[in-house]
């Protein structure tokens, strides 16, 4: 459903990836795996249409992503940045602001399946009013997680989400994407919750190929 | 009832009234003298060029010549505006300048027809007058709407990428910042408007008083010509970014990177 063809993307006259491509299919779960500066962010930025110039072609079902297409391409996946920008104000109205949005408009706001995800990621409910700034790390890379939950997308890409928490969050974060087998979840991670998972494909960006 | 006029040798009285500042700065070491004396020696050749210019004008008022001036001190406000933001020139400066021509022309002509009622709406004393004090005093709001707008995006790149990434539409992503801009732009603007007459008597009024005619027109005068720097200070800002959009973003609604200086 998004393959990557023929890549090679320059950035301030550096090479950062070359000739690469990648097919994923639906339901996927990968893991993208290499040391910085090997264009892993990179990857998720050509796919979201965040970098305007390069050569090759990114289709996402099939559709050639170009300054047209990329508007709807972007309500079909669920990003979340490596780090986290949470802005300012009360975490309620961060996780609120992505509603605001009419592609996004919903007649109710989720607050049920809003409740039973802090559950799960065992956050208590006081925390949507605290300001962002007093939030540790792990909270916000929950709250980020939860919100990208709720907009109710089937395609994930997440950069180093799962960084600040501890082990028993990593594994219950990783469990609940991994148990969505319709979810195409795409990550880059270096926790070895997601690259060791049975189920996580993981591909070596550097060498351009898949891990066996 | 004109003026009363200072000779040369007044003027040249008045100047002494620098050697407080040279001493103080003498004296405690704040040196300013360089500064002090290259502005006023720029101001004051400057003015005596314009009264020059102005006079021949005035006299001529001619309307091609008239709307060539303002046309020119719009260029000159533009390249500052420009300058101070950090942007390249070549990349804004035609948007820009449509917007800041509308604007400013857009608004004095409503003040001469409308308001005013000059029979002859492209009168130097007024055109030109009228324009420039629109456009000396909508400077620093449009320097900061415009600086604001383009940089807060840039420094809240992740942010904004974000939003896009949540399918907010090009609009929808760029609003907070529009409205951003355009609050910070008209603080000051709002903030002299709420003390004007109590701290400030402003030029304005200062030059009709001083050129004989009644307080209550001076005072007139004053609120339209506030009511024109706020509208053409919000017109201006909105309309130049507007105008440069299709210029400093891609189509991928991402700021590009080489607008910048």
């Amino acid at each position: 459903m998004i393959s990557f063809k023929q890549i090679d993307l320059v950035y301030n006259d550096k090479k950062i990836i070359e000739q690469l491509s990648l097919d994923i299919n639906k339901g996927d779960k990968i893991a993208i795996l290499g040391k910085s500066g090997v264009g892993k962010s990179s990857l998720f930025y050509l796919l979201l249409g965040f970098v305007a110039s390069y050569n090759g072609e990114v289709y996402f079902n099939n559709i050639l992503i170009d300054g047209k297409t990329v508007w709807d391409v972007r309500k079909q996946i669920a990003f979340i940045d490596q780090d986290v920008s949470l802005g300012q104000g009360k975490a309620i109205d961060w996780i609120k602001l992505a509603f605001d949005f009419k592609c996004n408009f919903l007649q109710y706001f989720p607050e049920k399946e809003m409740d039973d995800l802090l559950e799960y990621f065992e956050l208590s409910k006081d925390t949507l009013d605290k300001n962002i700034e007093e939030l540790s790390g792990g909270e916000r890379q929950r709250l980020a997680i939860i919100t990208a939950i709720l907009l109710n997308r089937k395609v994930f890409l997440f950069d180093e989400i799962t960084s600040a928490l501890d082990k028993h969050l990593k594994q219950k974060t990783v469990d609940f994407f991994i148990k969505h087998k319709e979810w195409t979840v795409i990550v880059i991670s270096h926790d070895s919750v997601w690259l060791n998972h049975p189920k996580v494909k993981v591909f070596d960006l550097k060498e351009k190929k898949w891990r066996q | 009832m004109a003026a009363v006029d200072i000779s040369i040798f007044s003027l040249i009285i008045a100047i002494l009234l620098f050697s407080i500042p040279i001493v103080l700065s003498r004296v405690y070491r704040i040196g300013l003298i360089k500064s002090l004396l290259y502005s006023a020696i720029r101001m004051s050749i400057q003015l005596v060029l314009i009264g020059f210019f102005l006079k021949y004008l005035f006299v001529w008022n001619n309307t091609i010549l008239n709307i060539a001036w303002l046309g020119l001190m719009i260029l000159v406000a533009v390249f500052s505006v420009i300058r101070s933001s950090s942007m390249k020139t070549n990349k804004v400066l035609i948007p820009a300048y449509i917007s800041f021509s509308l604007a400013t022309f857009g608004i004095v002509l409503f003040l001469n027809i409308v308001v005013i009622r000059l029979d002859y709406v492209f009168d130097a004393r007024y055109l030109i007058v009228l324009g420039g004090m629109l456009l000396g005093n909508s400077l620093r709001g449009n320097i900061i709407g415009i600086t604001a707008f383009y940089t807060n995006i840039k420094k809240d790149r992740k942010k904004f990428l974000y939003t896009l990434s949540l399918g907010a539409s090009f609009n929808e992503a760029i609003f907070p910042y529009l409205r951003e801009s355009i609050q910070l732009a008209l603080k000051p603007t709002f903030a002299s408007m709420a003390t004007m007459g109590i701290v400030a008597l402003p030029g304005m009024m200062t030059g009709v008083i001083l050129g004989g005619t009644s307080l209550e027109l001076a005072i007139k005068y004053q609120i339209m010509i506030m009511i024109g720097i706020v509208t053409s200070t919000i017109t201006s800002i909105l309309l130049t970014i507007l105008m440069t959009l299709p210029v400093c973003f891609s189509k991928y609604g991402t700021l590009n990177q080489d607008i910048f200086v």
